[in-house]
């Protein structure tokens, strides 16, 4: 049995709901950490998918770059979670509030 | 053997076009160069640094200028297409460059009022500017996010650069979920169009669709001919991209983290994303939009024009009762992408107002980092802390700043003599040509309100009631080369004002 395109695209395109809809609804930065991963995994799975049925190489190489970056990303996100939880012992959105006014 | 090594070797020279990429690659070494100085230096020697920062990216602009050619060098393609140089990536790298020489500057001055590391300051902002200038030649999707990500990142340790301020920690976090969350909205845009122009069924379908020339006739070939989810492939596609350069030019559903960020981070990495970052964002747009998403100008029109009305009016109607300045800036910044905006619109039908947009943003880049640079020296040590009570008589204080002051919310009012109104009347001549009346309205009734605001600032200035003791306190005192770098941005807006043709754009 072979898994068709539109299957690939439909479960990536859900990914990428389920972890955008995580970002704006999650209050735990770690909890909207993983979101924001799971959108770019729902990407990157488009990519290879049309890749393949494309019978192109440019998907699978821009998946490289976009593994690095979210790498890139993760690192610098946790180090900045990490110094503002040594100020505020917190790490949940609706108590970041100091600069509203 | 010989013979075969040489044509190799020849082979190699030919498709070597490194020295295309001279500037970015000098910054680059020199931001390693600046890390390598710090260890090697001895501690009475470290205000070299800033220094060699801003004296190396001074001797990159002259290579830019000098070598690359000021104006008209073509269009030229490099890297099989990765990279497209025309007259108006030329103006933008000197534009970044001189940008990112001021931020420099500024940063030098809030660098001496904290106890944080510094050399790292400089290099991130060579490394933005070396990337900015690759983001505006890229003629790639691969090259544009590349680029993009590398001025993100860079920028989310800038944003967060204060390591023991909770303002500049919170507002990092929070450009960092945002940014995030943009780049995956416009990844996601870019694979349905590299997906849909890829595909081997469709007519004019390309084996590189991911380059802009090829995706463009893929666009215009099948604009009539795809129906139903192929069509809608392409257009949620364009709109998913469209968003996500939105979000870096702040326009207004993806306005929110423009005030918390702008009040959070350092003030000369505000001014750095006041500028640099915007201009970056509207080069793109204007690239795209022109490029790949020439054929779907009837379908993207109507949404841009409801952001570029949406934009103007919030970010003015917000920023009347604001009293942070630098939320105040942030705010009025967001009304100044809005005027942006009906600028790159309007550039669709008339292709003049293509340098309406530039000439816009250098006026913007010179009156912003005026009045940035007088935040900077007028900040005490808690950065995020900069109210309009402030100011109070800061014009009879610091007579010289306070002149610089008025000179740079001026020209960003728009009032006559200035830099400002020059730049606002292309744009609203050019939206005028377009046949834009509704945007053109709404822009006249934005300035009418921006005036407002901006006057409020210089009342507090000049016009407040003398305060009972008037310190004068030494720690915002301007040295001759503060007064150097902002009487010469000073005095090219009024230039500017005075003789439009001085800049080399209008021809």
């Amino acid at each position: 049995m072979t898994v068709g395109l539109n299957a690939f695209i439909l479960l990536a395109g859900l990914l990428f709901a389920i972890g955008m809809f995580g970002v704006i609804l999650r209050k735990n930065t770690l909890v909207i950490y993983m979101s924001l991963e799971l959108m770019l995994n729902g990407v990157i799975l488009a990519l290879v998918a049309f890749s393949r049925y494309n019978g192109t190489m440019d998907g699978n190489l821009f998946v490289f770059f976009i593994i690095t970056v979210a790498a890139a990303e993760v690192a610098l996100g946790l180090a900045i979670i990490v110094a503002l939880f040594r100020l505020r012992q917190s790490v949940m959105v609706d108590q970041l509030t100091s600069l509203s006014r | 053997m010989n013979e075969l090594l040489i044509e190799f070797l020849g082979g190699f020279t030919k498709t070597n076009q490194w020295s295309a990429i001279l500037p970015e690659i000098m910054l680059g070494v020199l931001a390693l160069a600046l890390l390598g100085a710090e260890m090697a230096l001895p501690k009475n020697k470290q205000t070299l640094i800033p220094r060699l920062a801003i004296w190396g990216q001074v001797i990159v602009l002259l290579v830019v200028i000098g070598c690359v050619g000021w104006c008209n060098v073509g269009e030229s393609e490099y890297f099989s297409g990765l990279i497209i140089q025309n007259d108006m990536t030329q103006i933008m790298r000197a534009f970044f460059l001189v940008s990112s020489i001021v931020v420099c500057y500024l940063g030098q001055i809030y660098l001496s009022k904290q106890s944080l590391p510094k050399t790292e300051f400089y290099a991130l902002v060579l490394i933005i500017a070396a990337a900015m200038m690759l983001l505006v030649q890229s003629a790639n999707f691969v090259m544009l996010f590349v680029a993009l990500e590398t001025v993100t990142v860079a920028f989310y340790v800038l944003v967060a650069y204060s390591r023991t301020s909770q303002f500049s920690l919170e507002s990092g976090l929070k450009y960092l979920i945002l940014g995030a969350l943009s780049s995956g909205i416009l990844l996601f845009g870019i694979v349905l169009l590299y997906g849909i122009a890829g595909s081997p069924e469709l007519m004019g379908s390309s084996r590189d669709s991911l380059n802009y020339n090829e995706l463009a006739n893929f666009i215009t070939l099948n604009t009539n001919n795809l129906i139903g989810v192929d069509n809608m492939i392409v257009k949620i596609g364009a709109l998913l991209v469209v968003a996500g350069i939105c979000f870096k030019i702040g326009a207004v559903p993806f306005q929110i983290w423009v005030p918390d960020v702008y009040q959070g981070a350092p003030t000369p990495v505000t001014a750095y994303l006041a500028v640099a970052s915007k201009a970056a964002g509207f080069i793109v747009l204007i690239q795209l939009l022109h490029g790949p998403f020439i054929s779907l100008k009837e379908f993207l029109v109507p949404v841009l024009s409801v952001i570029a009305a949406a934009t103007i009016l919030f970010g003015n109607v917000a920023a009347v009762t604001q009293r942070n300045v630098k939320r105040l800036m942030g705010l009025s910044g967001i009304a100044h992408a809005g005027y942006l905006l009906v600028g790159v619109i309007a550039s669709l039908y008339v292709p003049w107002a293509v340098y309406a947009v530039i000439f816009y943003l250098v006026t913007y880049l010179l009156a912003t980092f005026a009045v940035f640079g007088v935040m900077s020296l007028a900040a005490d040590a808690d950065d995020a802390n900069q109210e309009l009570d402030h100011y109070e008589n800061f014009a009879r204080k610091r007579p010289f700043l306070g002149g610089v002051l008025v000179c740079g919310l001026g020209s960003l009012a728009g009032i006559p003599p200035l830099g400002g109104f020059i730049g606002k009347l292309f744009l609203f001549v050019a939206a005028f040509q377009a046949g834009l009346y509704g945007l053109l309205g709404i822009s006249v009734l934005g300035v009418v309100i921006s005036i407002y605001y901006y006057f409020g600032w210089i009342r507090e200035c000049y016009f407040s009631a003398p305060s009972i003791e008037v310190v004068d306190d030494a720690s915002c005192s301007a040295t001759l080369a503060d007064r150097i770098l902002l009487g010469a941005l000073v005095v090219a807006t009024v230039v500017i004002g005075l003789l439009p043709a001085a800049l080399p754009i209008i021809r």
